[in-house]
């Protein structure tokens, strides 16, 4: 007790004993403690500073009752621990690897208690930091091996740290014949008997190595639920028919386990088995690929199977690797699996072995495939496998690697779990339509495919399963810079979310007053390129309404169509060029488009979404410039895809249409005249493959009209009879050899045919141009 | 939160996406140290990570413990990829123009 000069009274508080400076939690350096000296008086004022030899003595009474501050500084969270205690410890254990399990046991368990204490402490502050909503997500969890709804008793609520992996050990049979002579790592290896493998409790992994003090690196996990994840409930039933196979498949014997089946009638007994494969994380799966002819392929199934989670692997990077497609192999509705890892396994054991990874995240129709890729691969592995005593060969080495495996139980399952966790968030989508465009469309239009082709069978063999995404709602992170404070203004970080700009390029347009000629004609195709792009841009919004539509609210239809509509004119405008003068004189923006080949390619998919008008004038211009454009695709030869379009086209239109339509084939001005003796137009048409295939659609269009009620004006067109005749007379002119081959023939052009020539003219065109069917 | 990697942003996920439709089928891995494997596309991740089955090496054995030694799966990083090649009919290339495109847009934005 000190009492200074101006009367303040202070008493230290209670006396302790000497600090012990030395291995102490919480050790504070001497400035820091005086610091805290001073925090006690009152104010300032009261400091007895000029009281020197009391300061010093009262300082020297401060550093006494260090601890006490320890509370002050750190709360009641200071752990009391003694480092080197621990260290002796896990010293100890290193020593004797594995003499008597209960001793191993003892010192296994002494030592988890104390990690698991550190754990859950820290695992408690750290999940208090993890966003709720995140944690909700199965497919997130999916990924993961620890089980989340198992509460510690430590009262640890759902946190990635949960689940009572770590504290479990590695139960295999295998290492109960190999002591781990060399690797630190795996002084913790238990010597079990292989009785205790019918624990139906999970055994995961190995204890703790011995390093790693704290497992905990960093945060724990979210849940989310990544791209390709079905839910839960929605598609259980069919699953149920698609994944399950009749006839459990069991690993041989010592090495069987219980699982634990959460989700009920979802998991038949042979997913049961098969399910580790697909828990397995990245990192394991690299360990096991990593490894030379892994020992830990044959370990692995324990460590996979010892955290059977209950969910559903996320996505197809944690698809187990051991798809070994054993000879009496069960069932093919099983997923894929390489029988790569497979033939290892296969030759470890005497009971084939089958993991059967989950694939169901993925679409429907990937799965299907995937099964029959199995299927044929596994045929074919039948044959080339050999016999037991290759097998038997096999084991001993496999054994031998096994002892020697250095970098097994680098990490504890929670950490991979942690990792694993990490990477699935990343994949959460908002829109798995944009994100995953790709993927999504690919396996849609496939089983169009397949769905056509089935119709004409006995209808779907398999049933029908929609891939259902999950999507995540937005979340609208407004970024906010980083901001210190105390600085004056702000200071902005560039970062990925605040891109900054770092180069002042300025776009200068080059006007050289003379162009060449080739750099005019490069850039007019360039031009051309970027409005087949921006046409392109357009049409892919506009393929998109539709999907629109049903995501849309009724108010925002109205809206839609609008949009959609005036997309279709910006197409239509873009393809024949803008601006267009009185009648659109010039074919010549048109006919640059068509030069390109996927410009082709993008009239042939507006067209379906141009009007009737505006669909033929673009027939029309085609067919007007036909022979440039054909001699302008003679590399790519991607006319054809216009002839679908093309044909639906011309069902929806008039007689006089087809009638110019046909002139404009045969390049005959709008009033006939004497026509030359060899139309070089039509000739050029009919050496082609499109063009022919035109004529014909043309043709057949203008006998399927004549057939019509409403065709009595066609057959009085002059003009019509006129360009018939033109036509015929072209076509026997021309010999066989010339003529090219149609994609296909109408049926009605003989009847055409047969109105304009007499019988001997009629013969010669029948047998020239194969109209008869059956003359193939 | 730890260190977490960046989400790829969509305008890295196309090759994701193109990537996820080719698994299970055959392709040839041909990577930066001029090695090729050819082998069955078993999974890949969102920084294009390879992991191949069955694999084997292909034409010019000048790497011979690969194919010796019972090594039949392979880990492939994502950024030692140079060249993949695929199967032509596994790929649609006007869905993939699509979603190019559509990658181009969103890009933009």
């Amino acid at each position: 007790m000190c009492v200074f000069r101006d009367g303040k009274v202070c008493v230290p508080r209670g006396g302790g004993s000497e600090p012990e400076w030395g291995p102490r939690g919480a050790s504070l350096p001497v400035g820091v403690s005086a610091q805290l000296t001073m925090f006690r008086y009152q104010s300032l004022e009261d400091c007895p500073l000029d009281e020197d030899e009391d300061a010093f003595q009262t300082l020297g009474e401060e550093d006494e009752d260090i601890d006490q501050f320890n509370d002050d500084t750190f709360g009641a969270g200071a752990i009391d621990d003694d480092w080197q205690e621990a260290h002796e410890r896990l010293a100890e254990l290193e020593d004797k690897p594995a003499t008597a399990r209960e001793l191993e046991d003892g010192a296994v368990s002494d030592e988890m208690e104390l990690l698991g204490h550190h754990e859950e402490n820290l695992a408690e502050r750290l999940s208090k930091l993890v966003i709720e909503n995140e944690l909700e997500d199965p497919a997130i969890m999916q990924a993961v091996q620890t089980q989340p709804p198992m509460q510690q008793p430590g009262g640890l609520n759902s946190s990635i740290w949960d689940g009572s992996a770590v504290l479990r050990r590695f139960r295999g049979p295998l290492l109960t014949q190999e002591m781990p002579s060399v690797s630190v790592l795996e002084y913790a290896m238990p010597q079990r008997p292989p009785q205790s493998q019918e624990d139906d409790r999970d055994l995961s992994e190995r204890a703790l190595p011995r390093r790693s003090s704290s497992p905990i690196i960093g945060s724990p996990p979210v849940r989310a639920v990544p791209i390709g994840t079905p839910p839960k409930q929605a598609t259980v039933p069919n699953f149920n028919q698609q994944i399950l196979c009749p006839k459990p498949v069991h690993i041989r014997a010592p090495m069987q386990q219980r699982y634990p089946s959460p989700y009920g009638e979802r998991m038949s007994p042979n997913q049961l088995c098969n399910v580790p494969a697909g828990r397995m994380s990245p990192s394991q799966f690299a360990r096991v690929s990593g490894l030379v002819c892994s020992p830990l392929t044959s370990m692995n199934p324990k460590l996979l199977q010892g955290r059977v989670g209950q969910m559903m692997p996320p996505a197809s990077r944690f698809r187990a690797f051991f798809g070994a497609p054993p000879p009496p192999a069960p069932p093919p509705s099983q997923q894929q699996h390489p029988l790569c890892p497979g033939s290892h396994l296969q030759n470890l054991r005497p009971h084939p072995q089958v993991f059967r990874p989950d694939t169901t995240h993925l679409h429907p129709q990937h799965r299907r495939l995937l099964h029959q890729r199995q299927q044929q691969n596994r045929t074919q592995h039948r044959s080339l496998n050999g016999s037991a005593g290759d097998r038997a060969g096999h084991r001993s080495s496999h054994h031998e690697q096994l002892r020697k495996d250095p970098y097994a139980n680098l990490m504890l399952q929670r950490e991979k779990d942690w990792v694993s966790k990490i990477q699935m968030m990343q994949l959460q989508s908002t829109d798995p339509y944009l994100d995953d465009f790709y993927y999504q469309n690919y396996f849609q239009k496939l089983e169009k495919v397949s769905a056509a082709e089935e119709m004409h069978g006995d209808g779907p063999k398999k049933e029908r399963t929609k891939l259902i995404t999950p999507q995540v709602a937005k979340l609208e992170h407004a970024y906010k810079p980083v901001q210190f404070e105390g600085s004056l203004g702000k200071l902005t970080v560039s970062s990925v979310n605040n891109p900054r700009k770092m180069i002042d390029a300025v776009v200068t347009s080059r006007s050289e007053d003379d162009e060449t000629k080739e750099k005019q004609v490069r850039d007019k195709r360039r031009q051309t390129l970027v409005t087949i792009e921006k046409t392109y841009s357009l049409l892919l919004d506009v393929e998109d309404y539709e999907r629109r539509y049903l995501l849309s609210l009724e108010g925002e239809r109205p809206a839609l169509m609008e949009e959609r509509k005036q997309k279709i004119c910006d197409m239509y405008d873009n393809l024949r060029g803008k601006t267009p003068g009185q009648e659109r004189p010039s074919d010549d923006h048109f006919v640059q488009i068509m030069c390109i080949r996927k410009g082709k390619r993008m009239v042939a998919r507006i067209l379906p979404f141009l009007s009737t008008e505006q669909a033929a004038d673009i027939l029309m211009a085609t067919a007007r410039n036909l022979p440039f454009l054909i001699k302008k695709d003679a590399q790519d030869e991607v006319l054809l895809c216009l002839l679908r379009p093309f044909s639906l086209v011309l069902y929806h239109l008039p007689s006089g249409t087809v009638t110019s339509l046909l002139q404009q084939l045969a390049n005959l001005p709008q009033s006939a005249t004497v026509p030359a003796p060899a139309n070089l137009h039509l000739a050029a048409v009919l050496q082609n493959k499109f063009g022919l295939s035109l004529l014909y659609l043309v043709l057949s269009r203008g006998e399927e009209l004549q057939n019509s009620s409403a065709a009595v004006e066609l057959m009085q067109d002059n003009q019509w009879t006129e360009l018939m005749s033109m036509a015929t007379r072209e076509l026997l002119r021309i010999p066989e050899a010339a003529l090219a081959k149609p994609v296909s023939t109408p049926s009605n052009l003989l009847s055409l045919f047969s109105r304009y020539v007499d019988q001997q003219k009629l013969n010669v065109l029948e047998t020239k141009l194969q109209l008869v069917q059956g003359i193939r | 939160m730890g260190v977490s990697p960046p989400p790829q942003p969509f305008s890295r996920q196309l090759f994701y996406s193109f990537f996820k439709s080719l698994v299970g089928k055959d392709v040839v891995v041909e990577l930066k140290n001029d090695l090729s494997i050819c082998g069955t596309l078993h999974s890949v991740d969102q920084y294009l990570n390879i992991k191949l089955t069955d694999i084997s090496v292909t034409d010019p054995e000048k790497y011979p413990h690969i194919g010796r030694l019972s090594v039949k799966n392979c880990f492939i990083r994502g950024s030692v990829v140079r060249y993949v090649q695929l199967p032509a009919d596994e790929v649609d290339t006007q869905l993939l123009q699509d979603a190019a495109r559509k990658e181009a847009l969103q890009q933009k934005q």
